[in-house]
C-alpha cells in the first residue's frame, strides 16, 4: 500500500463561509494500479488530489484533520521542506487543461530540465538528453526542437503529452492526474488514455485518476472511490462497481449514461443540484437528492459497511 | 463575461424598479470599502464647504493689510520689518487668532476664504473639464467602433496625434495664447483630455458587439437600438463613472499646476494661485504654502480612494 | 525563430511616426500664429513708453521674422525647414534653436533618468513583495501609502521637500547649482530631492500596478504546476510568476519615460531650477519664442513615439505569443 488517506478533512476559511471542500475522505492507493476518484464537478476531488501534495492556496485553505500517509510519512502534517523533495520527484500530479497549466512564456525545454536539476544530480546535458528522451517517449515528434518551442507553438494533444513528459521526468512512484481528458476533444482524449494505460502495463505506474467521467473509470481503473460532497460515499474494484453499485449516487450515475441499446426520449438525469459547501444538509449529504431516503438519513450520517471484500459503502441502506 | 448582463436581479432582491435594485447591490459592495467610502465622505463635505463656505468667510480677493502675515491658529510667526530711516530690523511677534483659524498672507487675505474659494474653483474646473472630456470622448469612442472602416481609422489616427502631444505643453501654449481665463481652462484641459475615454470605450464596444449576450438577444429578434440601450449602454455606463472619477484628480492638477506656473485666472484665488504665492514666501510664511497643498492631496486621494472602490464594486470578478 | 515581420513592422511604425509628427506639428503651428500675440510683444510697452511707435516696432520685427508673410507661405515655409533639419533661430535668447537645445537637454535626462530607474526598481521589488505577502500588515502599509503617493501633487512634493530639508534642516541646496559637474557626486546629491519628487509619483503608481500584476498571476495553473513540480519558492515567484508579470510593466515604465518627461518633469524643473527642456519652453511660450516652441514639441512627439515603438518591439522579445501584423 503506498498512500493511505484517513479522514482527510481540507476547509477553506473565506469571509464568506468557511468551505468545507473534503469533509472525510478515506482511500488507499495499492502498488501498480490506478484508483479513479469519480464525481461530480464540486464534490471534492480536485482538492482531495491537491491536499496529497499540499498544494491548495494556504490562506484560506487549510487540512483541518486526517492524514495522508506515505512512507513513514504523514503529509498533512509534514514539513514544507519534506514536501518539497517529495514533489515532482516521488509524487507526480498533472494537472486538467495543458495550456494554462503550463507557463506561456518559458520553453518547453525549460520547464521540463529545471524540475530534473532540482531533483536529480546530473549535469546539464545529461539532463537536457533525458528531457528529449521524455518527450520522444510520449510520442512527440523531433523533440530536440519542441524542446526550445513555447506552449503556444504546440497543438492541444502535445501540449498535454509534454505535460505528462514533465511529471514523469524524475521516475515518481506515484502519478496524480486530475481529470486530464475532459477539457480535450475525443481524438486526443483517445491518445491520453493510450497513454495511461502503457503507463500502468509498461512501466507498473501507480495512478490516482481524477475524473467525472465514468466511461474513463470503466476503461482504465483498477478501482474506484465515488465521491460526493466532499466525502467518498462508494469504493469498489471497478468491474463490481459497474456491476452492482450499491450507493444510490452510483446507482444514479451509471444511469445518467446514455444506452445505445435502449431507444428513448429522455436522458436520466439526478434531480436537484450539488450541495452548497458552505452549508452542507444534515445527515446523509445525498439525502435531498436520494430516491430511496428514509427518516434517518436526514438525520445521521451513515458510517461505512463492508459489502464484499474491498467494496465499501456509506449509507444508511446497509447499515 | 455573460454575468454583467445577467445582473438584471439583484442579490438584494428588490423587485421595486428595475433600476434600483441594480443600483442597490453596487452601493452595497461599495459600503464595504472603508477607504472609498471615506473619500466620498470627504467630497461631500468638499463640495457642501464650497457651496456654504463663501456665505461664512470674508472675500477671497480682498487685501488687508493691517492683518497680514497671520499664521494658523496655534502658531506663532516672527515678523521681521527693516525700517529704512532707523536702519535697524525690528521684530514682532504675532500670533494665530480665532478669526482667522488658518491665518492669512502676504496681503492679508483670511486663508480659510480663499481655500474655500480654491474648493470652489477645483470642483467646478474638475467636474466640467472631466464632463467635456468623457463626453467628447464617448462620442468619438461610440462613433468610431460604430461607423467603422476608415471613418474608425481617421478618427484613431486623431486620437493618436492628441494622445501623443505633449500635454502640459500643450495647455501652457492654449492658455497663453488665449489668456487665463478659468472659462478657457476648463474648456482646454476638457477639450485635450478625451483621448483615453474614446480609446476605452471604443474598445468597450467593440469587443461588446460580439460578446454572447448581445448575439444571443439578436438571436432573439431584438432589434440593433434595444440591444444598444438595453446592454450596450448599462455595461458601458459603469466604465464612464469609473473613468470619470479616477479623471477628476488629473484634471484638478492639471489646473493647479497652470496656476502655478502663473498661468491660472488671477482674478480668483485657486489652490495653485495660493501655492505660487506661497512658494515665494515658503521660508517665512510657511502655512500659505502647507495649507493649499494639503487641500489638493486630500482631494486627489480622495477621488483615488473612490475611483479604486468603485473599480472593485463594478468588477463581478474581484470579491468585495 | 525568426522575425522577419518585425522589419516591415518597424518600417510601417516609423512611417505612421512621422505622419503624426506631421499632425501634431501642424497644429502647433496653427495654434502660435492664431493667437493674437506676437513676438515683438515684450518690447512693445518699452517702446511706448520711450515715446516710440510701437505698431512701426512690431511690423518691422516681424518682417525680420518672416511673419509679414501670407500664412500658407510661412507654413511652407516652417515646414520645409524642419524637414531640412533647420530648427530655426530663438527670438528670445537669441541663439540658434538647436544650440539651445543642446545646452540644456542633459538636465532634463539626467532628472528623468535617475527617477525614472528609482521608481521603477524600487516600485517593483516593493510590489512583487506586497503582492507575495498579501493580506499582511506590510501589505496594507504599502497599498496605502502606494495611494498617498499617487496622489501628492508633484510641485507641492517639491517645495514641501524643499522647506523641510533645504530651508529648515539645511541638507540640500534651496536650487540647483548648475556649475556642477555632471559626474560628480555634488551633482548626485543636488538632485536627491527632485528626483525624489519626481519619482514618487511614478514609484507609487509602479507598486499599485506591479502588486495587481502579480497577484493575478499568482492565481493562474502554471504556479501550482511550478510548485507540484517541487521546486524552491523563490523559484516560482522569481522566475514564473514574476517573468509573466514583467511584460505589462516594461509597457508601462517606458510609457511613462514617454511621456512623463514633458509633464511632470517640467515642474519639478520648475520647482527646483532645474535649467532644463521644461523651462526654456516654459520661457519661450511666455516669450511667444514660436521656434523654440516648436522645436520642444518636435522632440518630445519624437520621443514618445520612438519610445512607444521600442516597447512594442521589446514586447516581441518578452511575450513569445506576440506577433505584428
Amino acid at each position: 500500500m503506498l498512500i493511505s488517506v484517513k479522514d482527510l478533512k481540507t476547509y477553506f476559511f473565506t469571509h464568506r463561509g468557511t468551505v468545507k471542500a473534503v469533509n472525510g475522505v478515506d482511500f488507499e492507493l495499492r502498488q501498480g494500479e490506478c484508483l479513479c476518484l469519480v464525481g461530480e464537478s464540486g464534490c471534492g476531488k480536485t482538492v482531495t488530489a491537491l491536499s496529497i501534495l499540499r498544494l491548495f492556496d494556504s490562506p484560506p485553505g487549510k487540512i483541518v484533520g486526517g492524514e495522508i500517509n506515505y512512507n513513514d510519512l504523514d503529509l498533512a502534517k509534514c514539513s514544507s521542506k519534506q514536501l518539497r523533495q517529495i514533489r515532482g520527484k516521488d509524487i507526480a500530479i498533472v494537472f486538467q487543461e495543458a495550456q494554462s497549466a503550463l507557463n506561456p512564456v518559458l520553453t518547453i525545454g525549460d520547464q521540463i530540465t529545471e524540475q530534473i536539476k532540482v531533483h536529480m544530480p546530473l549535469d546539464r546535458n545529461q539532463i537536457r538528453d533525458r528531457a528529449v528522451s521524455l518527450l520522444t517517449d510520449m510520442g512527440i515528434p523531433s523533440a530536440e526542437t519542441v524542446m526550445s518551442y513555447y506552449p503556444h507553438q504546440l497543438s492541444g494533444g502535445m501540449k498535454q503529452r509534454a505535460l505528462i513528459a514533465m511529471s514523469l521526468s524524475c521516475d515518481p512512484q506515484i502519478l496524480i492526474a486530475d481529470e486530464p481528458t475532459t477539457a480535450v476533444d475525443v481524438t486526443i482524449k483517445a491518445q491520453i488514455l493510450d497513454i495511461f494505460r502503457e503507463l500502468k502495463t509498461k512501466r507498473r505506474m501507480s495512478t490516482i485518476f481524477i475524473t467525472h467521467d465514468l466511461a474513463v473509470v470503466s476503461e482504465i481503473g483498477d478501482r474506484a472511490v465515488v465521491m460526493y460532497g466532499g466525502k467518498d460515499v462508494e469504493t469498489a474494484p471497478v468491474p463490481e462497481l459497474i456491476v452492482s453499485p450499491k450507493h444510490p449516487y452510483t446507482v444514479g450515475l451509471i444511469n445518467c449514461l446514455p444506452d445505445m441499446s435502449k431507444s428513448g426520449d429522455r436522458l436520466t438525469s439526478i434531480p436537484g443540484t450539488t450541495p452548497n459547501p458552505v452549508d452542507l444538509p444534515s445527515g446523509c449529504t445525498f439525502h435531498p437528492r436520494c430516491p430511496r431516503a428514509m427518516k434517518i438519513c436526514s438525520q445521521e450520517e451513515p458510517s461505512k459497511t463492508t459489502i464484499s471484500a474491498g467494496h465499501y459503502v456509506s449509507c444508511h441502506l446497509y447499515t | 463575461m455573460a454575468e454583467k448582463s445577467l445582473k438584471t436581479v439583484s442579490e438584494s432582491g428588490s423587485s421595486s424598479g428595475r433600476g434600483t435594485g441594480l443600483v442597490n447591490y453596487y452601493w452595497q459592495r461599495i459600503r464595504r470599502n472603508k477607504l472609498a467610502v471615506a473619500g466620498l465622505a470627504f467630497i461631500v463635505f468638499l463640495v457642501a464647504l464650497a457651496i456654504i463656505g463663501p456665505l461664512f468667510t470674508s472675500d477671497p480677493t480682498a487685501a488687508n493689510f493691517d492683518e497680514k502675515d497671520i499664521p494658523p491658529i496655534g502658531f506663532t510667526y516672527l515678523q521681521s520689518a527693516y525700517n529704512i530711516q532707523t536702519d535697524q530690523i525690528t521684530t514682532k511677534e504675532i500670533h494665530g487668532t480665532p478669526k482667522h483659524i488658518l491665518g492669512t498672507d502676504s496681503k492679508g487675505t483670511d486663508m480659510l476664504a480663499m481655500l474655500i474659494s480654491g474648493a470652489r474653483i477645483s470642483l467646478l474646473v474638475g467636474l466640467i473639464a472631466t464632463g467635456i472630456a468623457i463626453i467628447l470622448g464617448t462620442i468619438i469612442g461610440v462613433l468610431s467602433a460604430y461607423l467603422g472602416g476608415w471613418a474608425d481609422n481617421i478618427l484613431m489616427r486623431f486620437t493618436d496625434i492628441m494622445m501623443t502631444f505633449p500635454f502640459f505643453l500643450l495647455l501652457v501654449l492654449i492658455v497663453f495664447v488665449f489668456g487665463p481665463s478659468l472659462a478657457i481652462i476648463v474648456l482646454v484641459i476638457g477639450l485635450t483630455g478625451w483621448t483615453g475615454t474614446a480609446r476605452m470605450i471604443r474598445s468597450e464596444a467593440l469587443s461588446l458587439r460580439t460578446r454572447e449576450f448581445v448575439v444571443a438577444s439578436k438571436a432573439l429578434g431584438a432589434r440593433d437600438s434595444r440591444v444598444v440601450f438595453r446592454h450596450l449602454i448599462p455595461n458601458v455606463i459603469s466604465l464612464i463613472t469609473i473613468m470619470a472619477t479616477l479623471a477628476i484628480p488629473g484634471v484638478i492638477l492639471a489646473e493647479a499646476g497652470l496656476s502655478f506656473i502663473g498661468l491660472g485666472d488671477p482674478n480668483r484665488a485657486s489652490w495653485g494661485i495660493i501655492l505660487q504665492s506661497g512658494w515665494r514666501t515658503m521660508r517665512t510664511l510657511w502655512w500659505v504654502a502647507v495649507e493649499p497643498g494639503i487641500m489638493l492631496f486630500l482631494t486627489v486621494l480622495a477621488f483615488n480612494f473612490l475611483g479604486d472602490g468603485l473599480r472593485d464594486a463594478f468588477d463581478p470578478k474581484s470579491n468585495v | 525563430m525568426g522575425k522577419s515581420w518585425l522589419r516591415d513592422y518597424i518600417i510601417k511604425r516609423l512611417i505612421y511616426a512621422v505622419i503624426i509628427a506631421f499632425g501634431i506639428l501642424t497644429i502647433t503651428f496653427i495654434l502660435l500664429r492664431v493667437g493674437p500675440n506676437s513676438p515683438a510683444d515684450k518690447y512693445l510697452a518699452n517702446i511706448a513708453a520711450h515715446g516710440g511707435d510701437p505698431a512701426q516696432v512690431q511690423a518691422a520685427i516681424e518682417a525680420r521674422y518672416g511673419l509679414d508673410k501670407p500664412i500658407y507661405v510661412q507654413y511652407f515655409e516652417y515646414m520645409g525647414n524642419l524637414f531640412r533639419g533647420n530648427l530655426g533661430w530663438s527670438f528670445s535668447t537669441s541663439m540658434p534653436v538647436i544650440e539651445l537645445i543642446k545646452t540644456h537637454w542633459i538636465y532634463s535626462f539626467q532628472l528623468i533618468l535617475l527617477a525614472s530607474i528609482f521608481a521603477a526598481i524600487l516600485g517593483t521589488l516593493i510590489g512583487i513583495y506586497s503582492a507575495v505577502r498579501q493580506y499582511t500588515k506590510a501589505d496594507y502599509a504599502f497599498t496605502f501609502l502606494s495611494f498617498m503617493g499617487i496622489s501628492i501633487p508633484t510641485f507641492w512634493l517639491g517645495i514641501m521637500l524643499i522647506l523641510v530639508f533645504s530651508v529648515k534642516l539645511g541638507i540640500f541646496n534651496v536650487y540647483y547649482d548648475t556649475t556642477l559637474p555632471l559626474f560628480s557626486l555634488e551633482n548626485l546629491k543636488a538632485l536627491v530631492l527632485p528626483v525624489i519628487t519626481l519619482g514618487t509619483g511614478m514609484l507609487a503608481g509602479y507598486v499599485r500596478y506591479t502588486r495587481s500584476n502579480m497577484l493575478d498571476n499568482l492565481k493562474k495553473a502554471f504556479v501550482t504546476t511550478a510548485r507540484a513540480k517541487g521546486l524552491p519558492e523563490r523559484t516560482v515567484i522569481g522566475k514564473h510568476v514574476f517573468r509573466n508579470a514583467l511584460l505589462p510593466l516594461v509597457t508601462i515604465v517606458m510609457f511613462d519615460l514617454g511621456s512623463i518627461v514633458f509633464g511632470g518633469a517640467y515642474l519639478t524643473e520648475y520647482v527646483f531650477g532645474i535649467p532644463g527642456l521644461g523651462q526654456i519652453s516654459f520661457n519661450a511660450v511666455f516669450a511667444n519664442d514660436y521656434p523654440v516652441v516648436v522645436a520642444v514639441t518636435l522632440i518630445s512627439t519624437f520621443v514618445v513615439l520612438l519610445v512607444n515603438l521600442a516597447t512594442d518591439v521589446s514586447y516581441t522579445y518578452l511575450d513569445p505569443r506576440i506577433r505584428y501584423g
